[in-house]
């Protein structure tokens, strides 16, 4: 039997992140959504998932520690996407720096995110 | 009955001084229990509205997703999205809902792009919300105007135009800000048509909202700007002498020359720094011989201009200013001739007993 593949959302806009979810959902995978940085280290922890999606602005803790953390503390190579917004190129060569695997410039396409997941979890 | 009396008398008795401390007292007294209760009354109220405000949101985001997965599934509206549509259209009469509803379809449109914003884009049509956005615009309270401009904007409702340019003459800056932001995010830089006949001033706070708005649009063929460099406002002279250098404009040239005899000196500050990043070399004939009746800033930003494009036919000119009584024109100078002529520059040096200055040729001369 095939195993269900974990995903942590770590996002502040519960619209988009329940959007996401329903969107995981329906091809297959489980997914974990956090509101904050904060939670989302805690659910990565606990579900050692097999991909993270964070936005890089979120409160208590940012997308950028998020990464550091799992790099540098966890010391995991899951594959990690982040989300940008217009005027963040910066925060993404930082992101990628830290770790980042890919990352997606909002407004994005929820189609083409369910893409590059089913090409990373390949 | 008894008490009261005792206190009665105890109050008659006193100097006016102390009654007049007890009144203020009581006074004082009072109002902090009426301020008390009005704070209490005012934290309950709003606690109400945030926790019906969260209510609704969970609602309408619930029905909006719903509504989402429903049309990735088919084209045609299903029974379930046209209940949705027609929730809508029964709630924005209550102008609370009417918010909610809006500020979660903005949310999420603010955040994606494809087919789910332009499903979001087809709610925001087919219901009613359009048609109350365009009441606002007509609204007497101008907070509720910019409101009204401000969704059309998020929308990109193109229709509504002839309704919204009436209004970029509207007294109110906040709101012609709007109106600027809508023309020029929906119709990009044809929007900017609107600076051809502006007589109210362009803040430089609009000025930069509406180049960063600029700055976004994929097509970056911008039209001729000659009518706006020739405008008798300022502001929007300022605004497209900006364009002129971001864009990078050389077709302009003839028309920023003319402009450095602009009757405001800032404009005329502004079209050197122009004329410098496009390194115009006609510029520099004309300004050097204008250059004894200009103001002392504009005598420096030419001197910085020259300090980019200067060449040995400058030689004359510099030297004539070697000796310049401004210290920052002076250096400029000097170094200028250093770099275009060292004969000239040495022999300067073997003079330097007419120069007050010697310490700046030696700066100069081991820099």
């Amino acid at each position: 039997m095939k195993e269900t593949k974990n995903i942590v959302l770590a996002e502040d806009n519960t619209t988009l992140s329940q959007l996401l979810k329903f969107r995981l959902q329906k091809e297959g995978y489980n997914a974990f959504i956090a509101q904050d940085g904060k939670q989302a280290i805690s659910l990565i922890e606990q579900h050692k998932p097999n991909l993270i999606l964070t936005d890089i602005m979120m409160p208590f803790i940012s997308g950028l520690e998020v990464i550091s953390h799992v790099r540098n503390k966890l010391k995991s190579e899951i594959p990690i996407i982040v989300f940008s917004a217009a005027g963040q190129e910066e925060m993404v060569l930082k992101a990628f720096n830290l770790g980042a695997t890919d990352f997606m410039s909002k407004p994005f396409s929820p189609n083409e995110l369910i893409i590059r997941i089913k090409r990373i979890l390949m | 009955m008894e008490t009261f009396k005792i206190l009665q008398n105890y109050f008659q008795q006193l100097p006016i001084e102390l009654k007049f401390v007890w009144i203020l007292s009581f006074i004082l007294t009072v109002f902090a229990i009426i301020f008390t209760v009005y704070l209490k009354i005012l934290r309950i109220s709003l606690r109400k509205k945030e926790a019906l405000t969260i209510k609704y949101q969970k609602e309408y985001e619930d029905l909006l997703l719903s509504f989402l997965f429903e049309e990735i599934e088919n084209n045609e509206l299903s029974n379930k999205q046209n209940q949705f549509i027609k929730k809508i259209e029964n709630e924005i009469n209550n102008n609370f809902k009417r918010e909610i509803i809006v500020e979660t379809l903005l949310k999420l449109k603010n955040e994606v792009s494809g087919e789910i914003e332009t499903a979001i884009q087809d709610i925001y049509l087919k219901s009613n919300l359009k048609e109350h956005a365009y009441k606002q615009l007509k609204s007497k309270k101008w907070d509720k105007v910019a409101n009204g401009i401000k969704e059309f904007t998020k929308f990109k409702v193109k229709e509504a135009y002839p309704e919204i340019k009436k209004l970029i003459k509207y007294p109110k800056k906040e709101v012609r800000k709007e109106v600027e932001l809508y023309l020029v995010s929906l119709f990009h830089f044809e929007g900017l048509e609107f600076l051809n006949d502006l007589k109210i001033s362009l803040s430089e706070w609009d000025q930069i909202e509406l180049l960063e708005e600029l700055q976004k649009l994929d097509n970056q063929e911008i039209p001729d700007i000659t009518v706006w460099l020739n405008s008798k406002n300022d502001s929007v002279v300022s605004f497209s002498l900006k364009l002129a250098k971001i864009y990078n404009k050389y077709e302009t040239v003839e028309t920023l020359l003319k402009l450095l005899d602009h009757k405001n000196q800032k404009i005329r500050l502004q079209v050197i720094d122009v004329l410098t990043h496009l390194q115009v070399l006609d510029a520099k004939d004309i300004l050097k011989n204008s250059f004894k009746k200009r103001s002392q800033e504009e005598k420096i930003a030419i001197f910085k201009m020259f300090e980019n494009i200067c060449e040995l036919s400058d030689e004359d000119f510099i030297v004539e200013n070697t000796t310049n009584s401004n210290f920052e024109i002076q250096y400029l100078a000097i170094k200028m001739l250093k770099e275009i002529n060292e004969k000239a520059f040495n022999y300067l040096l073997k003079s330097q007993n007419k120069f007050k200055n010697k310490e700046l040729l030696k700066f100069v001369q081991n820099n």
